[in-house]
């Protein structure tokens, strides 16, 4: 305890006068802000600097090594040969599925190493499947023939995306086991080494088990979380919302606030139009998931 | 700004000689854990929209025969790119307004602007691309005989926008060109 405070409290509204060293307190002062500030951003820098590169891969790495690789939702196409194209069929395979576009100038570079590493391990039961997300075959086809593709490739639809998560980057590739299960989910341009070293490790595992022992590559950096659709919100009347636990009532209650709530998009549409129209739209989405919950927990 | 911090700072301090308060070490040190740990969480996130555009009509006035003028400003988002109205490459997207057909207006011109060649980590060539703001300027014909009144032009401004590793895919933003149509009497400023 300090034994001046009941002087100081004597005191009353007295207030203490500078004294003559004043000066040199003032810059001792500035001094000890100064190097507070440069401790900050030290410190600041230091910890996000190791939670980048050290704790946050550490972590998905071990996230992903923990069980956390969903089966692979089923795709049904006809590919541009007019072939029918389908996931199920490649069962006992490593798969890259590859979501990209002709128009997509990163996906364009990707492609040949894609095309070399379809050469090099398709006898050891590997195949890349294309899904190109143009409006239309025409100039897939015209693509896949000036770069020599030599795998299956189909235009995909909406929602095929959106049963992958949804594809919000291209190219946006993923990894499948031969079990069936994904392994790993890069979005952005993404170096050939780090597939060839995933789709080498995955060949190299058990087709029946789920393989704990699977490393995403981080170096590119795009390694990203796998989180597929649900299909109950995919074929929604609000597309992107379940709404399987809403009553008649709560869901008519629902689309009613959704079309009168306006979404800050830049749409100028209503929420519930907005959802309809422009699917992708996480704005909408987001102000739509959050008065269904609103809904749920009214109880009305 | 600066005179108004100094002079609050000296009240709060010189004036009536309050100490200065302690930095609690303690408060420091979890503000610099959570800003770490905050910090890549809200740069991880997935942008929602990556492109706005609003329409600044030259004036709301028109007069019947006279060319309404707007501009489109399009914004783009820091680290995003969209393509240029004539792209360098064939095969990418370009920037385009479009316009709902209406029967008193026509579009007379649409001029972009020139895009700024840009190398990025996927290509092998600059692209002629647009970032940050950027302005299409827009003009409309009116009829002859356009009968007085609030007119809206609907339209859209089409993009395609990718950043420095990945692309998304082609969007749009709805624009809307509102004006009124006043007869020869009144006064319509801004108008041709």
């Amino acid at each position: 305890m300090d034994l001046n405070e009941p002087e100081r409290a004597a005191g009353g509204g007295k207030t203490e006068q500078p004294e003559a060293g004043g000066k040199v307190r003032k810059f001792a002062s500035r001094g000890k802000v100064l190097i507070g500030a440069v401790l900050a951003v030290t410190v600041v820098s230091g910890l996000y600097l190791v939670n980048r590169y050290w704790i946050a891969p550490a972590l998905r790495t071990q996230a992903m090594s923990g069980g956390d690789h969903p089966g692979a939702p089923p795709v049904s196409l006809t590919d541009i040969g007019g072939k029918k194209l389908d996931l199920a069929d490649y069962k006992g395979k490593v798969v890259v599925l590859d979501f990209w576009a002709t128009w997509c100038e990163p996906c364009r570079i990707e492609i040949p190493g894609l095309v070399e590493m379809q050469d090099k391990y398709a006898k050891q039961g590997f195949s890349v499947i294309g899904i190109s997300l143009d409006d239309e075959p025409g100039p897939v086809v015209e693509f896949y023939k000036e770069f020599k593709m030599n795998y299956p490739v189909a235009v995909g639809n909406q929602r095929v995306g959106e049963l992958y998560g949804g594809i919000f980057g291209l190219p946006t590739t993923f990894l499948i086991g031969r079990d069936g299960r994904i392994y790993a989910k890069h979005t952005g341009a993404t170096s050939p080494a780090v597939i060839e070293d995933e789709v080498q490790q995955l060949l190299a595992m058990s087709p029946t088990a789920e393989n704990m022992g699977f490393r995403p590559g981080m170096a590119a950096g795009t390694s990203t979380k796998i989180e597929l659709g649900d299909p109950a919100a995919i074929d929604s009347e609000i597309p992107g919302l379940n709404l399987t636990k809403l009553t008649a009532t709560q869901k008519e209650s629902l689309k009613k606030q959704l079309g009168e709530l306006k979404c800050p998009c830049g749409c100028n549409l209503p929420v519930l139009k907005c959802r309809q129209v422009d699917r992708a739209c996480r704005v909408s989405l987001k102000m739509a998931q959050a008065e269904m919950e609103k809904v749920l927990k009214s109880g009305v | 700004m600066i005179p108004v911090v100094r002079a609050c700072r000296d009240v709060k301090f010189k004036g009536t000689m309050m100490k200065r308060p302690k930095l609690n070490m303690k408060t420091f040190f979890f503000t610099c854990i959570f800003v770490c740990l905050a910090a890549p969480v809200a740069w991880a996130q997935t942008p929602g929209q990556v492109v706005k555009a609003k329409v600044a009509m030259a004036s709301p006035v028109a007069r019947p025969n006279s060319i309404v003028r707007a501009a489109v400003v399009v914004e783009v988002v820091p680290g995003y790119h969209i393509n240029d109205h004539h792209p360098s490459l064939e095969y990418l997207i370009p920037t385009e307004v479009k316009l709902e057909p209406n029967p008193q207006v026509t579009v007379k011109d649409i001029t972009y602007p020139k895009g700024e060649p840009k190398k990025f980590a996927f290509s092998d060539a600059p692209l002629s691309v647009y970032e940050g703001t950027v302005r299409v300027d827009v003009a409309l014909q009116l009829e002859r005989k356009t009968p007085p009144g609030n007119y809206e032009v609907k339209g859209q401004l089409a993009y395609q926008a990718c950043n420095d590793h990945a692309c998304l895919p082609p969007a749009s933003v709805p624009l809307l060109f509102s004006f009124k149509v006043v007869g020869r009497g009144a006064p319509a400023r801004g108008s041709q």
